[in-house]
């Protein structure tokens, strides 16, 4: 019951934004931030309460039905999403300030709180598939949302990509519909011998349809370039859907796909597990690549985030419990991460208007708060040690190693070679910022300053995350760890 | 409260004084700033001298994950390279108070200075991998910007260059580390290694590919051939105090890391007679001479240095590549030695920049009429350098040789001395007209025209100092061979 309230109130209360009459722009505000605050500390609350029971919606024919469950997976990223969801808001409000169609754009980010709260609370494939296809279609609106020519575009891409992604993730729920015990996902997989008969080859083949269709929301190569181009959405948008939400979201499916639909006993060793493992790893290399060549700022996290993307799906295709651990860590902290630089981007946007690299010269003298933020995001998505990004790392390589998969150790090397290219597209901005060429002049730089709290607020929260994930993982791993063992 | 917490002390009291140097106010005095940095520096190095010559100790500050403790220790080896990183880092720095008077933003540049101090002696005194490699990573990220200090679009490029090739060797010592992790009982430093024989049954070849990745790794840092090409370009654009520590003692953090992989992971006896000793072996040679013969070349004052550091290191790795306890020796000796030479080699550089702007060796004739005492320390380092008895050079090209011959490497036992001996010739050849030419300028010298140009005391006394180490220390050697091949004893 209260998996449902938690999913309903932001979607109502979005909804009403239309509608109540608010006298300021700071009512409004208030508003949104109290009932996204109250849907965090309600998912807080049933996180701490443990597991929870099945609890159906809607019935269906036979045994199909919309229900609702929290289990560990679920607990991961719904606390992921209900720790970053008010920070993401409070900054918005800053954000949005310069931007049009304001109601409009809080009404569907507040709502997507809760279609994303629902895939996290999804108990079978059939509730999340449902939640999933709302996800898109509750997000085009953000993407839409300046109305520009090129939003249009990129929009239009999003809503084909995400519905054709879907569609084939479709034919993977069909498929378990048949051959599976149940729909409901079940750690280990819901696949026996005695329903497999003689169709092992094709249900691998339709495993690596549905790994697809859902690697369109992560990004995965080669559907990845409407993620780049989405990112002409507001930041508020980028940060926190684009680099979170949606595409996590992606990732998360497929973590459902692999260990508790599919299940790794039937997948380990088989080609379709190189085949998914190939293709994460062509990404990781891919994204980085092209995070390198690109000079637009954001379309440069975007890329990264690809990249990153596929280290959360490199963990879950190696297809044994510490892959899953590590799938897990690299999801929250790349979170952690991803989100603080998408937020410093927006913030220098916000402040000088610049939008391209080349263009941030000495900007880190007269912005130290900013950038100086966005120089420990970099370094923990370098993985420098003492930071988050080094631990999530560590636990993806070490399950690789453990796995003995060869082809896994391969990944290793496609792991650092995208660290290496990460602190190049990374740190040249921060040297750029700080050290500027000597004779550059600072006079053209002299009155931008650091935004104001709203905007460090989430910031600095950010950093002091990355910076105790990395110094202090043991609970945090450990609880992966359970997870990922079954026993949450 | 523990006494080993004292290891803490030099590692994060100067790093605290740099970050609090770098967002404090800009001081209303220049003098100020030396005198904060002065005090600073004296103080971490009583602590680390304390350190030195107290007990082994050890502590575990906290743990990163499941068993990836900060794990700090002082233990003979680290003493040594602690106590080298000190010398040349308060001498240095002392030069450097005069030096940067001519530079912009002194301030960042003590900063950071302080800032790398510390982060060195907690490279030196790191206990296990991980800490050691989450140093290294420090050292290169926040030596950076003594690269590019000078912010030219040269020095910017030779930053980033400085930056990326680290990197690059950093991961792949990154890479090998999580195979380590797999096949060994822990990342703690231990002497002969700690590869777990049960565990690594069947996988030595696997192990061995790993190994080689870790010291081609580290080897970046240490310019060895192919990933030499930062060294010569980064080197020489930081200010002369910092390319005196970037050459003596940073690259050293590199022959650190290959000591560590080699004697604490590994085992030598791992690595004895197989393919990835004997690809080390070739490449350092290669190195050895290649870097010598660049240097003879080479017109520009500190880019020349600079490629003779890419040679003398090699030196290094060559002796510890033998596999071989009296190379070790000598490696031990020559990463003392070269700090103190190369550190002194290019402060007289930086001096000579400094009062007459010469920065190529060709302009330098008649220079040792106008700056005798510097030039003096200069001819004393190169001497050493080239390694004429009884200046220290000599003592550990002596036990090198020593060591090869000793080995039973095939062509290297025999192959090894004579490249050295090369490479001696040529180091003569490159160091020694600059003396020549400095002190005997040919008649067609303008006399009239002389002007003493000697820097003031506290450029001079640290150059002094360290040309006289240079040679002292290879008249009376006996205490520090002693204490070096005690070292190289226990470790196999």
């Amino acid at each position: 019951m209260m998996l449902l309230a938690a999913i309903l109130i932001p979607i109502v209360g979005g909804a009403l934004v239309m509608v109540l009459p608010f006298k300021k722009r700071a009512h409004m505000a208030v508003y949104l931030e109290i009932v996204v605050v109250i849907t965090s500390l309600l998912v807080g609350l049933i996180i701490s309460e443990g597991t929870t029971g099945r609890f159906p919606i809607v019935k269906f024919v036979n045994n199909l039905s919309l229900s609702l469950e929290l289990d560990g997976c679920g607990m991961v990223f719904a606390g992921l999403v209900s720790a970053l969801w008010p920070l993401a808001m409070l900054y918005s409000f800053e954000y949005m300030k310069k931007e049009k169609h304001e109601k409009v754009f809080f009404m569907f980010y507040t709502m997507t709180y809760g279609i994303t709260l629902g895939i996290a609370f999804a108990e079978d494939m059939l509730t999340m598939y449902f939640f999933y296809e709302l996800l898109t279609l509750v997000t085009v609106p953000l993407v839409l949302h300046t109305l520009s020519r090129e939003a249009i575009l990129a929009s239009r891409k999003y809503l084909y990509y995400s519905l054709g992604g879907a569609a084939f993730a479709f034919i993977g729920l069909v498929f378990l519909m048949i051959y599976g015990t149940t729909v409901d996902f079940t750690y280990g997989g819901v696949l026996t011998p005695e329903t497999l008969g003689d169709k092992t080859n094709t249900l691998l083949l339709i495993y690596v349809i549905a790994f697809m269709g859902f690697g369109v929301k992560a990004a995965i190569c080669p559907f990845n370039s409407w993620l780049p181009q989405a990112g002409v959405a507001p930041t508020p948008v980028t940060a926190l859907l684009h680099a979170v939400a949606v595409v996590k979201a992606g990732a998360f499916a497929i973590i459902r796909l692999t260990y508790y639909s599919f299940g790794t006993d039937f997948l380990i060793g088989t080609w379709a597990q190189y085949v998914v493992m190939g293709v994460v790893m062509f990404t990781i290399v891919y994204g980085c690549s092209r995070a390198l060549k690109e000079t637009h700022i954001k379309r440069r996290l975007a890329y990264s985030t690809i990249s990153n993307l596929s280290y959360i799906l490199f963990g879950v295709t190696i297809m044994t419990p510490l892959g899953l651990a590590g799938a897990l860590t690299h999801l929250v902290f790349h979170a952690v991460m991803k989100i603080c630089s998408f937020f410093c981007a927006g913030a220098i946007m916000y402040q000088t208007e610049k939008h391209y690299v080349h263009e941030l010269d000495g900007l880190g003298r007269k912005m130290p708060a900013v950038f100086g933020v966005f120089t420990v995001s970099s370094l923990a998505l370098m993985g420098v040690p003492g930071l988050c990004g080094f631990i999530s790392k560590w636990n993806l390589a070490n399950a690789a190693v453990m796995s003995g998969n060869v082809m896994a150790c391969f990944g290793i090397g496609a792991l650092l070679i995208s660290a290496l290219l990460t602190a190049i597209y990374m740190l040249s901005i921060v040297i750029r910022a700080f050290f500027p060429p000597e004779d550059f002049d600072m006079e053209s730089v002299k009155e931008y300053r650091d935004p104001n709290w709203m905007m460090l607020f989430p910031l600095f929260l950010f950093v002091a995350a990355m910076i105790i994930f990395g110094l202090h993982s043991a609970p945090i791993v450990q609880f992966f760890t359970d997870i990922s063992n079954g026993v949450l | 409260m523990n006494e080993s917490v004292t290891i803490l002390f030099p590692i994060f009291f100067p790093i605290l004084m740099g970050v609090l140097l770098l967002v404090g106010k800009e001081p209303k005095k220049k003098a100020l700033l030396s005198r904060y940095t002065g005090g600073v520096l004296l103080l971490t190095a009583l602590m680390v001298l304390g350190l030195v010559w107290g007990k082994e100790v050890s502590f575990t500050m906290f743990f990163l994950t499941g068993r990836l403790p900060v794990y700090f220790r002082v233990d003979s080896i680290g003493k040594v390279f602690a106590f080298v990183v000190t010398v040349v880092w308060v001498l240095a720095g002392f030069f450097s108070f005069e030096y940067m008077k001519a530079e912009n933003a002194p301030r960042r540049f003590f900063g950071f200075y302080l800032i790398v101090y510390g982060i060195l002696i907690g490279l030196d005194f790191s206990g296990n991998m991980i800490t050691f490699y989450m140093f290294y990573e420090m050292m290169t990220l926040l030596s950076m910007p003594l690269v590019l200090h000078e912010r030219t679009k040269a020095a910017i490029m030779a930053g980033l260059k400085y930056m990326f090739y680290s990197f690059c060797g950093a991961y792949m010592v990154l890479f090998g580390l999580y195979f380590v992790y797999r096949y060994a009982n822990t990342l703690t430093f231990t002497a002969k290694g700690v590869l777990d024989a049960t565990l690594t049954a069947g996988n030595e070849k696997l192990l061995l590919v790993v190994a080689f990745f870790m010291l081609l790794g580290f080897s970046v840092k240490a310019g060895m051939f192919p990933f030499h090409g930062w060294l010569p370009v980064a080197h020489p654009e930081a200010p002369a105090p910092a390319s005196a520590v970037l050459s003596g003692v940073i690259v050293k953090g590199g022959v650190l890391g290959i000591i560590r992989v080699i004697f604490y992971l590994f085992g030598a006896d791992f690595l004895r007679g197989t393919w990835v000793q004997t690809t080390m072996l070739i490449l350092s040679l290669v190195t050895v001479f290649m870097g010598s013969m660049l240097a003879y070349l080479e017109k520009g004052m500190k880019k020349r240095l600079a490629y003779s550091t890419v040679s003398q290191v090699s030196y290094i790795l060559f002796g510890l590549f033998l596999l071989d306890p009296v190379s070790l020796t000598g490696s031990l000796l020559h990463v003392v030695f070269h700090a103190f030479i190369k550190c002194g080699l290019f402060l007289c550089a930086g001096a000579i920049i400094f009062r007459t702007g010469k920065r190529r060796v060709d302009e330098l004739t008649g220079i040792g009429k106008e700056m005798p005492v510097t030039i003096w320390c200069f001819t004393l380092c190169s001497l050493a350098l080239i390694g004429i008895p009884p200046a220290s050079g000599f003592i550990s090209k002596w036990y090198l040789c020593e060591g090869a011959l000793h080995t039973k490497t095939a062509v290297f036992s025999w192959l090894g001395p004579v490249i050295l001996l090369i490479s001696a010739l040529l180091t003569a050849g490159y160091l020694l007209p600059v003396t020549i030419k400095g002190f005997f300028p040919g008649e067609d010298y303008d006399y009239a025209a002389l002007v003493k140009k000697e820097p003031v005391k506290l450029m001079l006394v640290p150059m002094v100092i360290l040309a006289a180490l240079a040679f002292v220390l290879g008249i009376v050697p006996e205490g520090l061979i002693r204490q070096l091949s005690a070292i190289a004893g226990q470790l196999m």
